[in-house]
């Protein structure tokens, strides 16, 4: 059982207002689990705990994609909390995710908040496009950004730093089925990530590389997938380049121009 | 396109370093259109250096909604500024831009966050978990690489302008292609290597004789199949059922605290 001091509280809300305008521009990816956990660690004195961590976080949210403007569940604050509880309260790595959740899922509304009410701003950048006046324009676009790496720094000294207590005794407090429990869902989370990645990529004709790539890393004892990533690259390389062919080889322009319609039809 | 350049090499990379701040005030109502013009800002001033009016009519214009991969809009922005220099209509640009943000954030998108991300984040988290402080490194520095790659792509896209659209939508679908078969394949990989179920309940089959479901049953049948088994169900409950992945994260975590509790899990 450890405490998060004062100074550590403070170090961990100045890395959120990095990481957290980091994740509001999607700029170097260092709101990332994987990074963000791994300064946790650094910053609370147990590397290790922030590694493995991360890395777990890191696969749960790897579906959960800010795409198409959606807002996902806020990956900082999990990747920051998860370590955190995990330090302060004991808990295994997988435990501490779930108790993180709500703390991601907090974040999450506070930015859809953000993505509505920033409409707010737009008469006033308008005047300002219109009199072309470019530095106040950006100065305004600027302080948006401001704003959400100032909260992101607030909410996590708040979680941070005030609620280590509760969470601590709530662990306490918990019979042991229910930790379990809670390990167990950590260890299953990634799969709605992948779930979530699939719906996303996933096409019946593509079966036979999920099915190769499981079987590979199934029976593969190797610590990282990348013989993995690479058998799927030669198969898309060989696919490309037959399909290439295609493509510049037909004899007519004809021929062409139907192999083109029809390949539009199958696009994303 | 036959025009004076105004533009110079420096301003082109200079709208690749400018889209960091694409995502500045990002709202429902307008996308990404209030950082967008922030990104053409600077090379719009240039091209409408003498006339205020012009210049706030392209600003205004550029506001617009728009949304796309933030990556591809280095591309679509080196593209957007050729069309811009070119100031002999401003419905060129304007079209331009509305029909190639979305195409650009289906590839975009496609390739680098249900492609590149996955495979990085596989890799790099295989070694985070063995408390190998080579993961998140390593994670760091490809991300480092991808945002440079927004220099040459602002630049192909300039240099491309607007004759090559056709090109390079048919190239796209095949990109779109190779990238989802790489993909799908690490998602497999994924999806054995990093989901654990680990059934822990057994029969008894007659005094001091035990079966154990896990080793003695899933495991023999296939390993990784309970996974594989929950992995698809929740893609079909996802994509057939619309269920809402937040509202599958506390299923699972409900299904999870119930077997535990009855010691199957």
């Amino acid at each position: 059982m450890n405490q998060i001091t004062l100074v550590q509280a403070i170090l961990l809300s100045i890395m959120a207002l990095v990481v957290g305008i980091d994740m509001y521009l999607e700029f170097l990816f260092i709101f990332r689990p994987i990074i963000v956990s791994t300064l946790t660690g650094l910053i609370l004195g147990d590397l290790r705990i922030g590694l493995i961590t991360g890395a777990l976080v890191e696969l749960s949210f790897a579906g959960l994609t800010p795409v198409g403007g959606t807002q996902p569940p806020n990956p900082v604050l999990a990747a920051i909390m998860a370590p955190v509880i995990a330090h302060t309260s004991g808990i295994g790595a997988n435990g501490a995710l779930g108790l993180a959740l709500p703390f991601s899922f907090l974040m999450q509304y506070i930015i859809l908040f953000y993505y509505s009410s920033f409409s707010l701003f737009i008469p006033k950048l308008t005047a300002y496009a219109k009199k072309g006046e470019i530095k106040k324009y950006t100065r305004l676009a600027c302080l948006t950004v401001m704003i959400v790496g100032i909260t992101y720094a607030i909410i996590v000294f708040l979680c941070a730093y005030m609620a280590q207590e509760p969470m601590r005794i709530l662990v306490d407090i918990m019979p042991g089925w229910l930790t379990n429990g809670f390990e167990v869902a950590g260890g299953i989370l990634p799969a709605v990530g992948f779930a979530i990645l699939l719906r996303m990529q996933f096409k019946i004709e593509y079966t036979p590389y999920l099915i190769l790539g499981f079987l590979l890393a199934s029976f593969l004892q190797f610590g990282n997938l990348l013989p993995v990533a690479l058998a799927g690259a030669a198969i898309a390389m060989y696919q490309f380049f037959e399909e290439y062919k295609k493509i510049k080889a037909p004899a007519s322009g004809r021929a062409n121009l139907e192999y083109v319609e029809e390949d539009y039809s199958n696009g994303i | 396109m036959a025009y004076d350049k105004t533009l110079t090499k420096k301003d082109i990379d200079g709208l690749a370093f400018r889209t960091s701040l694409i995502q500045a005030c990002f709202t429902f109502e307008r996308g990404l259109g209030i950082g967008w013009t922030y990104v053409l800002s600077s090379c719009l001033k240039k091209i409408y250096k003498d006339d205020e009016e012009k210049l706030a009519e392209a600003l205004e214009d550029n506001m617009a909604y728009m949304s796309t991969n933030l990556t591809a809009a280095a591309f679509l922005a080196g593209l957007i500024a050729a069309a811009e220099e070119d100031k002999t209509d401003r419905d060129i640009p304007n079209n331009l831009r509305l029909a190639l943000f979305g195409p650009l954030a289906g590839i975009g998108d496609a390739l680098l966050w249900f492609t590149v991300l996955p495979i990085v984040a596989g890799i790099c988290s295989s070694f985070a978990s063995q408390g190998n402080v080579l993961g998140p490194i390593l994670f760091f520095v490809i991300y480092v690489g991808i945002f440079l790659a927004r220099i040459p792509l602002a630049r192909l896209g300039y240099s491309l302008g607007t004759k090559t659209i056709g090109h390079i939508k048919d190239l796209s679908n095949l990109v779109t292609r190779a990238a989802a078969t790489l993909g799908i394949t690490v998602i497999g990989g994924l999806i054995a290597s990093f989901v654990s179920i680990n059934v822990v309940a057994s029969i008894p089959v007659s005094e001091g004789y035990e079966i154990s479901l896990q080793t003695d049953f899933f495991d023999n049948i296939l390993p990784n199949i309970l996974p594989l088994g929950y992995t698809l169900l929740m893609f079909y409950l996802l994509k057939y059922k619309k269920i809402n992945p937040v509202c599958l994260i506390l299923i699972t975590f409900f299904l999870a605290i119930v077997c535990s509790f009855f010691g199957i899990l």
